[in-house]
């Protein structure tokens, strides 16, 4: 068994394997598309479709209703019109295998062995989910690949290669933004011991004085400057849509309609409410707290720290669907190996979290397929899913031991 | 000269005979659009639960075809329901009719801050003795929570109305009492055309429920999510204060 497993996760293997398997998914979900009527292809792939031929035939790709994206993307899936319409597929496995690689070099550079590297990685390549996602046609692959190459570079100090994927996946979403807090933290001057006794207002100065260094300047110039020209090129070819539907649209969406979020239920009761603006606020609130408090607890463990950032990001956050929590699980693998559960612990906890989200999935079916008033149900149920999902991240904050030393989870 | 004369009369007579039988034709013609009208039958049926439903329009034409005549069928509908145009061309493409919907759509906004829309259905006929099935998906838009109790919304869905015409029949002052209205003549939109409405007896409309939230609970909803949120951050910053890596 011992062998098997080790022959498995051999690198070579791992990699043509779950890429195999990825290619294969894509195969059977364009023969389900051709002769089922429930679709295996998710109704975004044919949104970025339709976007792309927009640009190929010269005009917006806002054109297409709902594209909310940069239009990096659509421009990235032109060759779905010229070529093959299922180009994008492949290029987000190929992402979704490029992120499994990327998070074996990460591990090997935090000092894990190749073996015990290649099986954690094995956790995102050979995971249902990842592959299911971008067989499906989403994009999220593309994201992580980019999330995890800056914390290579960054791990591997190669500051301004971290600085252009960063500036670049926060172009592509917004929620890498909250990445710039620890990262800035992690690279500004670090605290001498004389330093370190300093009270009150010359601490203060020197808290500041310590983010004036070249490492930071250069990151945030070569990202600032890479978002900037990005942006500036795509507002010059499509003007405030392109603002608006990209960025703005996310920072003020208010979708009443029913999702994981625990202010769901409360977003749709107020919505016209003269209280919906100061409600806004309060939701935000727990949102910012804790993201502070997980940069400045965390940030010299950056894999660790962004994993909790987004995780919180994303528990917390105003709508909350099951595609962002691939946002967070891409990082998981680098914190596992740090974590001292045992393997009963850890697998209770992800049960929990499956059980959180199914006991939320019930009444949502029954109220969208079978018109049933469980909106109460649901309210309930969002605000369990957020106690789970809580409870899960302080079991893995208290858990966490970052050592350099590898700790090898626990087989009962 | 009165041979010329003679030859002048006898050309306009003639003319006057092609005339008559052009007319003839057309009002024959006319006359059994007309019949054709009163013999059609349209029924609608509501399938499927939930948010996601289906209309499923079926109009029996009276029986002997003329050829080359056009059907139409236009739908009023209400704000509350709305139709995903992407959805519709795909299903186009699998069926035999082609739809028309007069205004953009925007599929998630919610019913009170929107408007109603119109959709015109061509479908392709064939076979001497048509029967036409049109099967629209539609789809619930959320509505405002309601205060009064009430757990769902009503939606009442009109009546399709079938428009006939053919290029045989332009009189159309002889079709009464069936009305005259302009439409589209395609469903690309690029010129209107006189159709001839059926004029039967309006049946009543057919009512469809969504559930709504709870107005009145708004105040617990608000004090549960907000206390919840704020303890669960609490925990979570403890935890992580205490077990932060200095």
């Amino acid at each position: 068994m011992e062998r098997l497993i080790t022959e498995l996760t051999e690198k070579r293997v791992l990699l043509t394997a779950s890429f195999a398997v990825r290619l294969a998914l894509v195969a059977y979900g364009d023969y389900q598309d051709r002769t089922m009527v429930v679709k295996y292809t998710d109704i975004d792939y044919h949104v970025f479709t339709d976007a792309a031929r927009f640009i190929t035939e010269g005009q917006s790709p806002y054109n297409r209703s709902t594209y909310r994206y940069t239009p990096l993307l659509a421009w990235l899936l032109t060759p779905n019109i010229y070529l093959s319409v299922v180009f994008g597929k492949i290029l987000f496995i190929v992402c979704d295998v490029l992120s499994g690689l990327l998070i074996y070099r990460i591990l090997r550079l935090r000092g894990l062995s190749s073996e015990t590297a290649r099986r954690v990685c094995s956790l995102w390549l050979l995971n249902p989910l990842p592959m299911g996602v971008s067989s499906r046609g989403n994009a999220e692959s593309i994201l992580s690949a980019l999330v995890l190459g800056t914390l290579l570079c960054l791990e591997a100090r190669h500051l301004m290669w971290a600085a252009v994927l960063y500036g670049l996946s926060v172009h592509m979403k917004i929620y890498p933004v909250t990445y710039a807090l620890p990262i800035a933290l992690s690279l500004r001057t670090p605290e001498t011991r004389s330093e370190k006794v300093k009270k009150g207002g010359s601490w203060f100065m020197g808290f500041m004085g310590s983010f004036l260094n070249r490492q930071l300047f250069l990151f945030a110039s070569v990202a600032g400057g890479v978002f900037c020209l990005l942006t500036a090129l795509f507002y010059y070819m499509y003007g405030w849509e392109f603002l608006h539907e990209t960025y703005l649209y996310h920072l003020t969406r208010r979708d009443i309609r029913h999702n994981f979020s625990p202010y769901f239920y409360m977003l749709y009761l107020t919505t016209d409410s003269r209280w919906s603006q100061w409600l806004g606020l309060a939701a935000f609130l727990p949102q910012l707290v804790l993201l502070v408090v997980a940069s400045w607890a965390f940030h010299s463990d950056l894999a660790f720290c962004c994993f909790l950032h987004t995780a919180i990001f994303v528990s917390f956050n105003k709508v909350c669907t099951s595609q962002y929590f691939l946002w967070y699980l891409c990082l998981l693998p680098l914190v596992i190996p740090h974590l001292s559960m045992s393997l009963k612990q850890g697998v209770g906890l992800l049960l929990l979290w499956f059980a959180g989200q199914g006991v939320w999935l019930v009444p949502a079916y029954f109220l969208e397929f079978e018109g049933y008033n469980t909106f109460l149900l649901m309210w309930l149920a969002g605000l369990l899913f957020l106690i789970i999902n809580s409870s899960i991240l302080i079991q893995i904050v208290v858990h966490y031991k970052p050592t350099q030393t590898p700790q090898r989870l626990k087989v009962e | 000269m009165y041979f010329v004369l003679f030859t002048v009369f006898a050309c306009l007579s003639t003319c006057h005979c092609f005339i008559q039988k052009d007319v003839k034709k057309d009002e024959s013609h006319c006359g059994l659009l007309k019949q054709w009208l009163e013999s059609s039958l349209v029924s609608v049926e509501l399938t499927k639960t939930g948010f996601h439903r289906e209309v499923v329009t079926t109009v029996e034409l009276g029986p002997g075809v003329l050829s080359g005549v056009r059907v139409v069928l236009v739908q009023r509908w209400p704000r509350g329901v709305y139709v995903d145009p992407y959805q519709l061309a795909s299903l186009s493409e699998q069926s035999n009719w082609q739809i028309l919907i007069d205004s953009a759509i925007d599929l998630e906004v919610p019913a009170h801050k929107t408007e109603g829309f119109v959709t015109y259905v061509y479908p392709a006929l064939d076979g001497p003795t048509p029967r036409l099935k049109v099967t629209i998906p539609v789809h619930g838009r959320y509505h405002e929570p309601s205060y009064d109790g009430e757990t769902f919304a009503s939606v009442e869905l009109e009546h399709p109305e079938l428009l006939l015409r053919t290029e045989k029949c332009s009189q159309l002052n002889s079709v009464a009492p069936h009305t005259v209205v302009d439409a589209p003549c395609t469903h690309d939109n690029s010129s209107t055309c006189p159709w001839v409405k059926l004029q039967h007896q309006e049946r009543g409309p057919a009512g469809v429920q969504f559930p709504v939230g709870d107005g009145s609970l708004v105040t617990p909803v608000c004090g549960g999510t907000l206390l919840v949120t704020m303890l669960c951050c609490a925990a979570l910053s403890k935890h992580m204060w205490e077990h932060r890596i200095i």
